[in-house]
């Protein structure tokens, strides 16, 4: 005799038959849902091991910036490139003795590549052009971008800093640089942000050049968040905290974005930027590095009587 | 096989080259019949242009009763008409018909003598009172070949000379010496009395290779001068004595060269706001609307007489006392301004227009009221009371002058106000003219007509059109008038008469749209001020707001002496014997030797607009950050003045009083005295 069976919930088992039946499907259907999260919900390469006990810590550094860097774009325009050439020559030779005249050891002024163009109405790649242009001539553009680097901001206080850089400023534009975006930028800037003009972008950036080492304090920070987090959680579950076995970065410092619409990047002298260790701001301050991690411990049950008690209570 | 395919190739290549070489040969050529260019000059028809051609053919058959017979089947109001030159100039059918037949070989001009001497002749003895410069024009115009043409030329030489008419007088004598070789006057009597014309006239290089002429070829001949016999160049100094030269062989004796040095220590004589009297009391966000609009930036055109400064802003006419600054007299207040500002009508009328001249008793102003919401309203020329700003006349109310929408800055010169303007109605197409008109009552004394627009009149409905039609500028130089359309043709007119003797065409932007609209997202460039044109002894220096290039005329020889590619932008400023001044997007010297741009310096907000003070001992332009002093030898900027205006949103002008330093922005007037190295006063020379 085949024995009944007992139905967890107690008598009338034939009852529920279907019922049974009803969350057998519920519980296929909900197994498929999870796999479907599997494949879909979770980034590939992260496990899927769930053992452990997982915390986010937090670090921040600070420092002030050293630098300032301010862009200058020097460009001539002519239907002759002999004269494109002492035009240029003229303007870049009078924006580097304006700066070399300021006699400040701690002023440099670096070049970038020069750029061949031709000037003029080119057709708007923004808008439709009803009036397209009707230039049958072409005027060879030479440009170049100058980056005037003033550095030992740190040793400045915010007065004398703010002297330093308002003088540069005016040197450059006395000189007849154009200092800030370009006019195709602006265009972009314009068209994109509805924004436009001198003055659209930044004009000074102040600059941290050797951040390594502030890095490495907000990543201490940051793990040492993690683990006083962690250690909070474990004493407070009664188990005890073993070794880390996965971080995972969520924000990071990051070297500064470049404007860029369409994939055109805004600056074209920014492809030449140097690469490093660099954090840039716009405001005179302090500039932070914040970090943020994401650590996974082990655990183990707790030795002693006390631990075991907390881990039994619901 | 293959050599058969690269023979196919070449077969089939070959008039694409032929045709690619073809175009590059005519590149180069400008052309008044070419329906690319903006302003036409009053084409000769088909049937002259056929009457020259039939003339060349039937000339190289030495069938010359056809070819001439040809050539006077011509009328003669097409005799005033324009055809193709040398060179770029347009000149007049009876111009082109008169050289034709001075490059006749003998047989045709014995021929052309036959035909013609008699008509001619007859004339020439009709040729008395009143009519005679008529009948002795018709000769010299149509009959000039004939063997009383020398004679008739040498009687209106002496005509021209006796009016005061010095560089007519010297053409007459200097078309005999070259294209009547037969002549049966004497060419060192010829030679001497052009070259006194020339003198007077201020023709220097002319005079002076005339003057070498009569040393070399006529030194041993005598000639007989207001009852005075002698050697010609004897005779000739002995006349010209210590006769100043004409206007154009020595420097401006009115011209300003007293130092000029301002130090930061320099405070204004005194301010007149602008912006801060319109800005006065608005919120943000109308400041914002204000300073949005491009009316905002316009800097107002200016006058100085005497001992005041007259101001056209926006149509707004202000008298300043030039010593204490206080305000005599407006048309207007700039209450409200910003209201009619920011309407869309008085949006799309052009800044650059206004204009204002004074002189004396009266003043004139290029002039429109805001508050007309016409998109296209026009422009009217009035006349004001110096004295206290009343109307006198407006030419809306004048039926002769009427039709005529003032184009540029007005000039004034032998009791005439010359006028560039253009006729506005659109059937037939709108034309250029210039008006000269009485200065006190309006009166039409001529009018002519320079050319026909090649398309209707451009309309603007969008503050953000692209760029806004350079205006014309006028030139009066020894007695000729010349204009610079700014579109392609330089003309000269008799400013006497208003006769049209020649245009110049130039390379210049071809035709563009009529009609602009809403377009903010275009990268433009900066609109084109455009210079005028500059006599520099014998040489006019042309650039056109719309040409990419710049010229060098003799305009007496009609011969281009050269020519140079320069950017758009560019516009010249001022020239000495050493460089022409330019400016632009840069601030620039071009070597008048060799031509090669010899600096540029590029100064805060550019060249492009506002008057620039060029001076031997520096260049002096209005920025938005100072008056920067500027090397005319290097370019190096030597010094900055800052002054009480900056911010202002292109410059603005820089003028210079017998007391003070003026600049002229959108912000302010300001006045910055000169100290006690300033010369006594003078009368301005050019306004703006």
């Amino acid at each position: 005799m085949t024995p009944p069976l007992v139905s967890p919930l107690g008598a009338r088992p034939s009852r529920f038959r279907p019922l049974r039946r009803a969350v057998a499907v519920l519980a296929i259907l909900a197994a498929s849902a999870g796999s479907a999260s599997a494949q879909y919900g979770s980034p590939p390469g992260i496990p899927q091991n769930i053992d452990g006990l997982t915390v986010i810590g937090k670090g921040t550094a600070s420092a002030a910036p050293d630098l300032a860097e301010i862009d200058l774009n020097v460009s001539a325009s002519a239907e002759l490139t002999g004269d494109a050439i002492v035009k240029f020559r003229d303007a870049k030779k009078r924006i580097l003795e304006a700066f070399e005249g300021l006699k400040l050891p701690n002023v440099s002024v670096e070049e970038r590549g020069l750029l061949v163009d031709q000037k003029g109405a080119t057709p708007n790649p923004y808008y439709i052009d009803y009036n397209a242009s009707q230039k049958t001539k072409t005027e060879v553009q030479l440009s170049r971008k100058l980056v005037v680097k003033a550095s030992g901001l740190r040793e400045l206080d915010e007065d004398a800093a703010l002297q330093l850089v308002g003088r540069l400023l005016d040197v450059a534009q006395d000189a007849g640089a154009q200092v800030g975006t370009t006019a195709s930028e602006n265009l972009a800037l314009r068209y994109m942000y509805g924004i436009g003009g001198a003055g659209a972008a930044d004009l000074v950036r102040f600059v941290l050049e050797d951040a390594g080492k502030l890095q490495e304090q907000a990543y201490e920070k940051a793990v040492a968040d993690a683990k006083e987090r962690a250690e909070r959680l474990a004493r407070l579950s009664g188990v005890e905290l073993g070794p880390v076995l996965a971080v995972r970065e969520i924000s990071a410092p990051v070297v500064p974005s470049r404007l860029a619409i369409y994939g055109i990047e805004l600056s074209e002298g920014g492809k030449e930027e140097p690469v490093g260790q660099r954090l840039v701001s716009s405001k005179l301050g302090d500039i932070p590095i914040r970090v943020e991690l994401q650590v996974r411990f082990a655990i183990h049950p707790a030795a002693n009587e006390e631990g075991r008690e907390k881990a039994a209570t619901p | 096989m293959i050599s058969a395919r690269i023979a196919i190739a070449v077969a089939l290549l070959s008039p694409a080259l032929a045709m690619g070489q073809g175009v590059k040969d005519d590149e180069g050529k400008i052309s008044n019949d070419d329906p690319g260019r903006p302003l036409q000059m009053s084409p000769a028809s088909t049937e002259v242009k056929e009457a020259l051609d039939d003339f060349e053919r039937f000339q190289r058959r030495g069938a010359w009763e056809r070819a001439l017979k040809a050539l006077y089947t011509i009328p003669d109001d097409q005799a005033l008409r324009f055809v193709d030159g040398r060179d770029g100039f347009i000149i007049p059918v009876a111009r082109k018909r008169r050289e034709v037949l001075a490059e006749l070989p003998p047989e045709g001009r014995a021929a052309y003598r036959l035909f013609y001497d008699a008509e001619a002749r007859k004339l020439f003895d009709e040729a008395e009172g009143d009519d005679e410069q008529a009948k002795l024009e018709r000769i010299h115009s149509a009959y000039f070949t004939t063997s009383v043409g020398d004679d008739a030329a040498d009687r209106l030489g002496d005509l021209y000379f006796e009016r005061g008419r010095f560089d007519r007088a010297a053409d007459c004598w200097l078309l005999v010496l070259r294209d009547h070789p037969d002549t049966n006057l004497s060419p060192a009597t010829l030679a001497t009395k052009a070259a006194l014309a020339l003198h007077r006239a201020g023709r220097t290089s002319e005079f002076d290779q005339l003057r070498t002429d009569l040393e070399d070829r006529y030194r041993s001949e005598t000639v007989t001068l207001g009852g005075r016999s002698a050697p010609p160049v004897e005779l000739l100094e002995s006349l010209i004595g210590d006769e100043s030269p004409g206007a154009g062989l020595s420097p401006d004796p009115d011209a300003d060269d007293a130092p000029l040095k301002f130090d930061s220590s320099v405070e204004p004589a005194w301010m007149v706001p602008i912006a801060d009297s319109i800005e006065a009391g608005m919120t943000a966000a109308e400041l914002n609307q204000w300073r949005a609009s491009p009316l905002s930036d316009a800097a107002p055109a200016s006058s100085v007489d005497g001992s005041r400064l007259y101001v056209n802003f926006l149509g707004h006419i202000l008298a300043i006392d030039l010593k204490t600054g206080k305000l005599l007299w407006r048309s207007s207040s700039f209450h409200n301004l910003e209201l009619l500002a920011n309407q869309p009508g008085a949006q799309m009328s052009n800044p650059a227009q206004f204009a204002i001249l004074a002189r004396g008793e009266f003043l004139w102003c290029v002039t429109r009221d805001l508050k007309i919401q016409n998109y296209n309203a026009s422009f009217q020329l009035e006349c004001r009371r110096a004295e206290d700003g009343e109307v006198v006349w407006k030419s809306p109310d004048l039926p002769e002058i009427a039709p005529f929408e003032p184009a540029g800055a007005p000039l004034l010169a032998d009791g005439m106000l010359l006028v560039a303007t253009e006729s506005q109605q659109s059937q037939p197409l709108p034309g250029q003219w210039v008006l000269a008109i009485r200065p006190r009552d309006g009166k039409l004394i001529w009018k002519t007509q320079i050319g026909s627009f090649r398309q209707g009149r451009q309309r603007f409905y969008s503050p953000y059109a692209r760029s806004r039609p350079p205006r014309p500028r006028l030139l009066l130089d020894a007695g000729s008038l010349y204009i610079d359309t700014q579109i392609g043709v330089l003309a000269r007119l008799d400013a006497d008469s208003g006769t049209l003797e020649w245009g110049f065409g130039y390379q210049t932007a071809p035709v563009q749209g009529e009609m602009y609209f809403f377009n903010p997202y275009q990268q433009r460039e900066p609109d084109a001020v455009g210079g005028g044109p500059i006599s520099l002894g014998d040489t006019l220096l042309v650039k056109g707001g719309q040409s990419s290039r710049i010229y060098a005329l003799d305009p007496n020889r009609m011969t281009l002496k050269w020519e140079r590619a320069i950017g758009k932008s560019a516009r010249p400023l001022a020239a000495d014997e050493h460089a022409i001044y330019l400016g632009g997007d840069e601030l620039a010297s071009l070597d008048i030797q060799t031509r090669n741009l010899s600096w540029a310096a590029r100064l805060p907000g550019g060249s492009g607009s506002g008057t620039v003070l060029v001076r031997p001992d520096g260049v002096r332009q209005f920025t938005p950050r100072g008056i920067f002093e500027i090397d005319p030898e290097t370019g190096d900027v030597r010094s900055i003045f800052r002054g009480a205006d900056l911010g202002a949103a292109a410059g603005g002008d820089v003028l210079l009083t017998a007391e003070n330093l003026l600049t002229v922005s959108n912000r302010a007037i300001t006045a910055y005295p000169r100290g006690a190295d300033a010369p006594p006063p003078t009368e301005e020379k050019t306004p703006r």
